[in-house]
């Protein structure tokens, strides 16, 4: 059972590192890059163990197609992350109600597919505008309304498909997100890329995500230094909501079919890799950088346990574990290497 | 407040030749708590010399004394949280105990605290809250089952014997501040009434550290007539405060420390306020070492510099070559009444006031950050009305904040020094799409580099920084968005000497080269009579005094803050 590989791995590798000279550079550089080394370690791995085909270009083709629309989701769940509303927890019904009012408003009404994709984010960014009232405005725990807005919108997805799946979207949808590709990756790969991009200019390379940064790490300090804490907030989850519609879109072009618990089964493992990416690139630090790294590591461990011929549900412990070891590590070599030096 | 050598020591020792005065309330000849000769150094620096103090049963004594004079290490000693130095031996009911108390062994001897901040869970029932101290037991009884009903009953019993009327269902942190205050006492004084009983002596003693502090004085009295019903049921009372009024009502006698010793004791009613206030103050005639190390602002030109330069490179050189006029007029809220007062450009106006005046409201009120206040804020030409300020409004009219608590609310811990450094300036390097990073970083090393920050390094997280670094880089921070205004509060709270004359000095240059209106807001007196061009005092949210030139001593400016006009109106 290879699932606890990145458990060892990091912790090893710091520690052998660490010996010889723990400076504090050393220490932060590997911090930043310990996702990436045990990614590099797990591709080897892969690699030695099963020639041929986990280093094919199929298969790459396969993993970074296939995680699109988690990855879209990922860049939705950042936003209001990133100004400190820890979860909202709605995104993923929020993705589900995207794809299912499509699949409705395409399958059933016969509405055109264009019209039918604004009219799904429109109403997932509903949604976001429902929690930026209760959770800005109202100024309650987001934890708590999130929880309430994505059972009721679940339960409006169940009204609106009369809990059945409903299909088959149109196939030149499906054609321009999933059908085609582009270098051998289905064109889905790229539309991630560009939110992807957009996302991480606004928030690296812009005064509004610099301020973004601010109110998520200290929002009294940002309230205080003239910044519109709300408004800021406010954008998060209507443009978040706006982009996990997006990944509904994506979702349906994938499928064809769009089942109603659609979202679902999405949200957490978006969770963990937005939590897992930031331990890298910027430790401590929500970053688009990192969530993007930490998706293609989750997906690469669980393509290659797949190949190795493991279950579906393994990719679920390897995920959790993942993520429990990526925040739990970092505390353990610091520990150490704070009781080394108090005893030099 | 470092102890002087101007006083000998054996002056102290005649005051307490004469403490054998007996106190109204009829002294019994074991009083009921007696200290002889604490002592307590922290460092080189004696924090309270020999004291001697003593409360008699059913006698309320009222400990005076400024910041620093020692008053609440002495109640630290007697809760057990600091050591005193060997020699010191303290009388309970007439038996010696010996020093230093162990934590928590003070409520076995028949002491009971009730501090400024009550020590209350808000999220709790008043009964919950009431009732708190019996469960905190472990082992066994802590399995017991509660019985609410019966609980409830004594509960009200409790509260009915001393004549205090709250639901017990109620959220505590729901009630008036005066009522919170009233069942922290009921809470403390049940404590001792039970220690009466079980043990069977007599002697018991509360200890209220400044309870009226953030009461509105109508309601003060409600909290006098709970004192006196503990005082009724057996208790002895230690009464810490600022509050010359409330002193003067409550208390039968009265100690005075000042810088670590006992500098008087006095019957209440036999000493007028103005003596009470020299004692508190000292002598009007001291000698002050800390304002002749005068500061000099021209020595300091290149540290704001910087400053200078970015203020010209924005174009706005007409505001930073004149400066402007700040007024401020009826000025009103919930703790400050009416207030008017005028800055000048380039003037330090000081705002002296004890906890509670209303003073540490104004720089909040100035910036927005608390809503609901009245009154006009003219900024040159500009008129500004308070209550309808935000902090958005503030930043963008160019007044800046450097609020007291500065971990919270002054810089963000988590991020780096320079992010925090540039936060107020990072949309001037933001041009054709493009965040000009490098610039910032650049000006952030610049301003690390002239406001003497250390270590100096950029990248480093804000946590790492010490309490004078950290304030140096707030200060920085703010100044870089070269305010109109500059709002102080506390500004060297928790900050070492060197990095306190930097920061005045750094203040003072904005001041001088760039004709910066500054408003210092703080408790520390001395730092008001150093600093500051004028300083205005605040007394009960009023405007009550103001002293220029010669009368800018800490003495002065002490016994204007404690002065009471209550009296006069």
């Amino acid at each position: 059972m290879s699932a606890p590989a990145p458990v060892d791995e990091p912790r090893q590798a710091e520690h052998r590192a660490e010996r010889p000279a723990p400076s504090a550079m050393l220490r932060t550089g590997l911090q930043r890059y310990a996702i990436l080394i045990v990614f590099a370690a797990l591709i080897v791995g892969f690699g030695i163990a099963l020639p041929g085909t986990f280093l094919s270009v199929g298969d790459l083709s396969n993993i970074l197609g296939s995680q699109a629309v988690l990855f879209i989701l990922v860049m939705a769940v950042l936003l209001p992350t990133v100004v400190g509303d820890f979860v909202d927890l709605s995104l993923g019904s929020s993705l589900g109600l995207s794809a299912m009012t499509l699949a409705v408003l395409n399958v059933q009404h016969g509405w055109p597919v264009l019209v039918a994709c604004l009219a799904g984010i429109g109403a997932a960014m509903v949604v976001g505008l429902v929690n930026v009232f209760f959770v800005v405005f109202f100024d309650n725990d987001p934890f708590i309304v999130t929880l309430g807005t994505m059972t009721i919108v679940q339960g409006v997805i169940y009204i609106v498909s009369g809990s059945n799946s409903v299909g088959i979207v149109s196939t030149g949808l499906s054609n321009w997100i999933f059908g085609n590709d582009f270098l051998s990756i289905p064109l889905e790969f790229y539309y991630g890329l560009a939110i992807f991009l957009v996302v991480w200019y606004v928030l690296s390379f812009t005064p509004t995500g610099q301020k973004a940064l601010v109110i998520g790490q200290s929002r009294e300090v940002a309230r205080l230094s003239g910044v519109r804490v709300n408004r800021q907030r406010a954008w998060a989850y209507i443009i978040g909501a706006g982009i996990a519609g997006i990944a509904g879109i994506a979702y349906a072009g994938t499928n064809g079919t769009v089942d109603p618990t659609a979202g679902s089964t999405l949200i957490l493992p978006a969770y963990a890799a937005v939590f897992l990416g930031a331990t890298a690139i910027k430790p401590g630090r929500i970053n688009p950088l990192g969530a993007l790294i930490a998706v293609y590591f989750l997906a690469t461990g669980t393509a290659g346990l797949e190949l190795l011929g493991a279950q579906t549900y393994f990719q679920q412990i390897f995920y959790g574990a993942a993520l429990v070891a990526s925040i739990t590590i970092p505390k353990v070599t610091r520990d150490r290497f704070l009781k080394r030096r108090r005893a030099a | 407040m470092s102890s002087t050598d101007s006083e000998t020591p054996d002056s102290s020792d005649k005051r307490i030749g004469r403490q054998d005065h007996p106190g109204p309330g009829g002294q019994a000849p074991a009083p009921a708590i007696e200290l002889r000769g604490i002592s307590k150094d922290f460092g080189s620096n004696r924090a309270l010399d020999r004291v001697d103090l003593r409360i008699g049963d059913g006698e309320v004594l009222g400990l005076l004394g400024q910041n620093g004079s020692g008053k609440s290490t002495l109640v630290k000693v007697l809760a057990g949280v600091y050591d005193p130095e060997p020699g010191g031996r303290l009388f309970v009911g007439g038996q010696e105990i010996a020093l230093p108390l162990a934590p928590g062994q003070a409520g076995q001897i028949g002491l009971s605290f009730v501090y400024q901040n009550l020590a209350l869970a808000p999220g709790l029932s008043v009964l919950e809250n009431l009732t708190l101290g019996q469960r905190i037991g472990g082992g066994l009884t802590a399995w017991q089952p509660i019985n609410w009903i019966a609980e409830h009953r004594s509960a009200a019993a409790v509260l009915d014997r001393y004549d205090v009327t709250l639901d017990l269902d109620r959220r505590t942190g729901e009630l008036a501040p005066v009522d919170q205050a009233r069942l922290a006492i009921v809470r403390a004084a049940e404590d001792l009434r039970r220690y009466r009983t079980r043990s069977g002596y007599r002697h018991s003693v509360l200890v209220l550290d400044e309870p009226t502090v953030f009461l509105p004085e109508e309601e003060v009295d409600r909290l006098f007539d709970l004192i006196r019903t503990v005082v009724a049921e057996g208790a002895a009372v230690l009464f810490i405060s600022h509050d010359l009024t409330a002193v003067r009502e409550i208390t039968d006698r009265v100690v005075v420390l000042r810088d670590g010793r006992v500098v008087g004791q006095e019957v209440t009613a036999d000493i007028r306020e103005e003596e009470l206030v020299s004692l508190i103050v000292g002598a009007p005639a001291r000698v002050d070492q800390g304002a002749t190390a005068g500061v000099r602002p021209v020595e300091d030109e290149q540290a704001v510099a910087l400053t200078l330069a970015a203020m010209t490179s924005a174009g706005d050189a007409d505001g930073a070559v004149a400066g402007e006029n700040v007024v401020v007029e009826h000025l009103t809220d919930a703790w400050l009444r009416d207030l008017s007062f005028e800055i000048g450009a380039g003037e330090i106006l000081g705002v002296a006031g004890l906890i509670g005046s209303g003073a540490e409201e104004l720089p909040y009120l100035l910036f927005g950050a608390r809503p609901a206040g009245a009154g006009a804020l003219l900024l040159g030409a500009e008129t500004l009305d308070v209550g309808l300020l935000s902090p958005q409004r503030c930043v963008r009219e160019r007044i800046a904040l450097v609020p007291a608590d500065r971990a919270m609310q002054g810089l963000s811990q988590s991020l780096t020094l320079w992010e925090n450094i540039v936060m107020l300036v990072e949309d001037e390097h933001y041009r054709g799409g493009l965040f000009h990073r490098g610039e910032l970083v650049a000006l952030a090393r610049e301003a690390i580099d002239r406001f003497l920050i250390r270590p100096p390094r950029a990248r480093n997280v804000m946590s790492t920084f010490s309490g004078g670094n950290q304030q140096k880089a707030l200060l920085a921070k703010w100044l870089l968005a070269r305010p109109r205004l500059l709002l102080l509060h506390e500004p060297t709270q928790g900050v070492d000497v060197g990095a306190r004359r930097d920061i005045y000095r750094f203040v003072k240059s904005a001041a001088d080269l760039h004709h910066m209106a500054v408003l210092w807001v703080t408790t520390e007196f001395g730092e008001l009579a150093e600093v500051c061009d004028r300083v205005i005092v605040i007394t009960q949210g009023r405007h009550t005094d103001t002293l220029v030139g010669e009368e800018l001593t800490e003495e002065a400016i002490s016994a204007a803050a404690l002065r009471q006009t209550r009296e006069d109106r």
